[in-house]
């Protein structure tokens, strides 16, 4: 099959359902004549004019109280935040009118926007540019929270949240822009809610997130060299969340690492744990849920120390053989 | 500097002891080696020596106070040292920390050493230069009585298999008992009960439909019914007669037949066993509804002949064979089953001599037969005659009626059954 990166897959995404649909358009910093922060929109203005990928000023409530609007009126906007860390100018345009229009008038309206927010650490782009705050979206009924972590599934699951009716919070990450892998040419949906088994294994249950999904599949390789072996789910929507397999998973492993890059505390790794703990599952854990997630800390701009403060291949590793062998 | 006397720890198991009685009050004198304290534990009673010669003072714990091992209980002061060189209270309740280097254990672990009263020196350190790190402390704390470290699976499993998790050494961190360790040991198990020939693994057959319906009824007979059981023995050689003759004619009368109309008769005579008792009220029918049992490949099922005073003994016979045929061949209608008031069963035909049977709820009586076996019986010289003989057994719910009900209703019954012409009357 074609290989495409990450980016294209979403650039094609973005073209495919512009070109099936004229209420579907982009709007966001730098996304036109630029091409956006990372590429992803580049030539899409060319192709579909200024009215369709709208460049703005620099204001993140403006582009989302536009997109809130639009949808309200019948479009379909994609919004650009060119770092997901400026979503926390616009939550009161998502988290108070987004995400409690259609409830509050009786589903007589949907808001059928995607806030697409490029995040994560691994650039020294320091503490202001390097935010993973997916889990800030995760408690708000109303939304929907995605976290594509390949490009396969980035352009499905960005096919799938540009037709919900639902407000989609899109988390892609940065340093997966550039990673390849097949994606079919022609459109294809990833539904919203399907949490997704990217390995098989007996030991240790790993429930990863974005960029970790990657990095669990590599420490897997390395512990199939010791006989331990991962089995590594990517839960794809965070919101909702589909915990059904893994749950199923934990009753045949009995250990489970969580595996996310969000600081530790408060992030959706606790979600994911206190569902196995109150789960079925329980009966059958053989250790204590474990979490590796990002460390205590804003994110450095020392790249040295960057790369400690959230988890790494080694440290999955690591995780992931103190669990197979019985030393939590 | 005055000189602590030990509880000591006897053994490494060894974790408190009671003080039985103090062998020398506060203030006297003792010397070296003298007894000054008797301590019980649940191994032994154990006198404690007073390590030095002096002044018996700061008594620490009064008698029946439990002491946990390792632990200063008193004081022997030198000459001329008073109460008030003793160390302060809050230094004396610890363990023996100055045994210590106290640079090789963390502030931490020496806190929580103090808080639980673990003595420092009975710890193994593990951390830089064998430092006693927290964790060495909480290893080494007994873990509460009755309760076992181990994992939810491990216990899911113990539960599962009736294993007491108590005697599982555990190989999960600190001890902690795993799931796979309780599997092992119930592996082992069947192991052992395969190898010692017993059988491996039973068929199983899980209770549904009609087994389930009559595990359920049988069982709620048996326990809310109580049952009391009479028996007869009946002359069958005027049935034998007639069935011969009914024979001869071409034509056939089963016992089971013969049985449902002579319990039709003689129930007509005892209403009070032909009744149903549900919550407290004895219903009496004014018809005999003769239910027989009619045993299944899996199972068995009672069919009901309705007003069977009314039947001639063959219109009987013929209600009783088309009855049987359609319960074997699964063809019964609802009615068919209902409104039964008597139950007869009958196992001649499997060459059972007597037997008792439960009542079919909600009636009060049922009557067993078993077969008709050629007997000797002492005629009316005290001779030995060859007649053939019955067993009936009837079970009856002695809530509804009691043995003297069951004898008269038997003993017209086996006159009916010795003289069938009586059903004439």
């Amino acid at each position: 099959m074609r290989e495409l990166t990450y980016r294209e897959a979403l650039r094609e995404a973005l073209q495919q359902a512009m070109e099936a649909d004229p209420t579907v358009f982009l709007i966001g910093e730098d996304i036109g004549v630029y091409g956006s922060a990372f590429g992803i929109t580049a030539g899409l203005q060319e192709a579909f004019g200024e009215e369709r990928v709208i460049d703005t000023p620099i204001s993140e409530a403006g582009i989302a109280g536009a997109c809130v609007g639009a949808a309200l009126t019948g479009m379909r906007p994609v919004g650009d935040m060119q770092f997901s860390d400026f979503i926390l100018l616009s939550m009161e345009q998502l988290v108070l009118q987004a995400a409690k229009m259609r409830y509050m008038f009786g589903g007589q309206a949907k808001i059928p926007l995607v806030m697409r927010l490029p995040g994560g650490s691994g650039t020294g782009a320091s503490a202001q540019h390097s935010g993973s705050y997916e889990n800030w979206f995760v408690g708000v009924p109303g939304l929907k929270v995605v976290m594509p972590s390949s490009a396969y599934d980035a352009k499905g699951l960005l096919l799938a949240a540009i037709d919900d009716d639902n407000p989609v919070m899109f988390f892609e990450h940065k340093l997966l822009y550039n990673t390849k892998g097949d994606v079919p040419a022609e459109p294809y949906r990833i539904p919203l809610g399907q949490t997704h088994r990217v390995r098989e294994g007996r030991h240790v249950t790993v429930v990863a997130t974005s960029i970790m999904v990657s990095r669990a599949l590599e420490a897997a390789e390395t512990l199939a060299q010791e006989g331990i072996e991962l089995e590594i789910f990517d839960p794809r929507t965070l919101r909702p969340f589909d915990d059904g397999p893994i749950i199923k998973s934990v009753k045949k492993t009995g250990r489970v690492l969580i595996v996310y890059e969000a600081v530790e505390m408060g992030g959706f790794g606790g979600e994911v744990a206190a569902r196995i703990a109150g789960s079925e599952a329980f009966d059958y854990l053989e250790a204590p849920v474990r979490r590796l997630a990002g460390k205590d800390v804003p994110m450095p701009q020392s790249r040295v120390l960057e790369y400690q403060a959230v988890p790494q291949v080694e440290s999955i590793v690591t995780e992931g053989r103190k669990l197979a062998r019985n030393e939590y | 500097m005055p000189v602590p006397v030990y509880l000591p720890r006897f053994d490494p198991s060894h974790k408190s002891s009671t003080i039985l009685r103090w062998l020398v009050s506060e203030g006297a004198a003792v010397r070296e080696g003298d007894p000054v304290c008797e301590v019980t534990s649940d191994k032994v009673d154990m006198e404690i020596e007073a390590p030095a010669d002096g002044t018996l003072a700061g008594v620490q714990y009064p008698v029946g106070a439990e002491v946990p091992a390792a632990t200063v209980i008193a004081y022997v002061l030198a000459e001329g040292e008073s109460t008030a060189d003793l160390p302060q209270p809050a230094a004396a309740a610890p363990a023996k920390s100055g045994a210590t280097d106290g640079s090789r254990i963390s502030p931490v672990a020496r806190r929580i050493a103090e808080e639980r009263q673990i003595a420092l020196d009975t710890v193994t350190g593990t951390g830089p230069g064998g430092r006693i790190t927290r964790r060495d402390v909480e290893t080494a704390l007994p873990a509460p009585p009755g309760k076992v470290r181990a994992t939810p699976a491990a216990r899911r499993l113990a539960r599962e298999f009736d294993v007491p998790l108590e005697n599982i050494s555990g190989s999960g961190p600190r001890g902690r008992v795993q799931g796979t360790d309780v599997q092992a040991l119930v592996d082992q198990r069947q192991a052992a009960i395969s190898q010692s020939g017993a059988t491996t693994k039973p068929q199983v057959i899980k209770l549904e439909g009609m087994r389930r319906a009559i595990a359920a009824r049988m069982q709620h007979s048996s326990q809310t019914a109580p049952h009391i059981f009479v028996e007869v023995q009946v002359d069958g050689s005027r049935i034998e007669q007639l069935r011969s003759a009914i024979k001869a004619r071409g034509e056939r009368l089963s016992v089971t037949a013969l049985l449902v109309k002579a319990c039709a008769w003689a129930l007509q005579r005892h209403p009070r066993l032909n009744a149903t008792l549900e919550d407290d009220v004895l219903s009496l029918w004014p018809k005999p509804h003769i239910g027989v049992a009619v045993a299944l490949d899996d199972g068995l099922i009672v069919p009901v002949i309705h007003a069977a005073q009314a039947h001639s003994l063959r219109q009987t016979q013929t209600a009783v064979d088309d009855l049987a045929a359609r319960a074997r061949s699964g063809s019964l209608r609802p009615d068919d089953l209902a409104g039964g008031t008597f139950t007869i069963s009958n196992l001649g035909m499997f060459a059972v001599d007597r037997f008792t049977a439960i009542i079919n709820p909600p009636q009060v009586a049922i009557l067993a037969a078993g077969r008709m076996a050629r007997q000797f019986v002492p005629n009316e010289h005290d001779q030995p005659t060859l007649c053939p003989v019955m067993n009936l057994v009837l079970s009856v719910d002695h809530r509804a009626a009691d043995g003297a009900d069951a004898a008269r209703f038997l003993a017209d019954l086996k006159a009916v059954l010795e003289e069938p012409d009586l059903m004439l009357w």
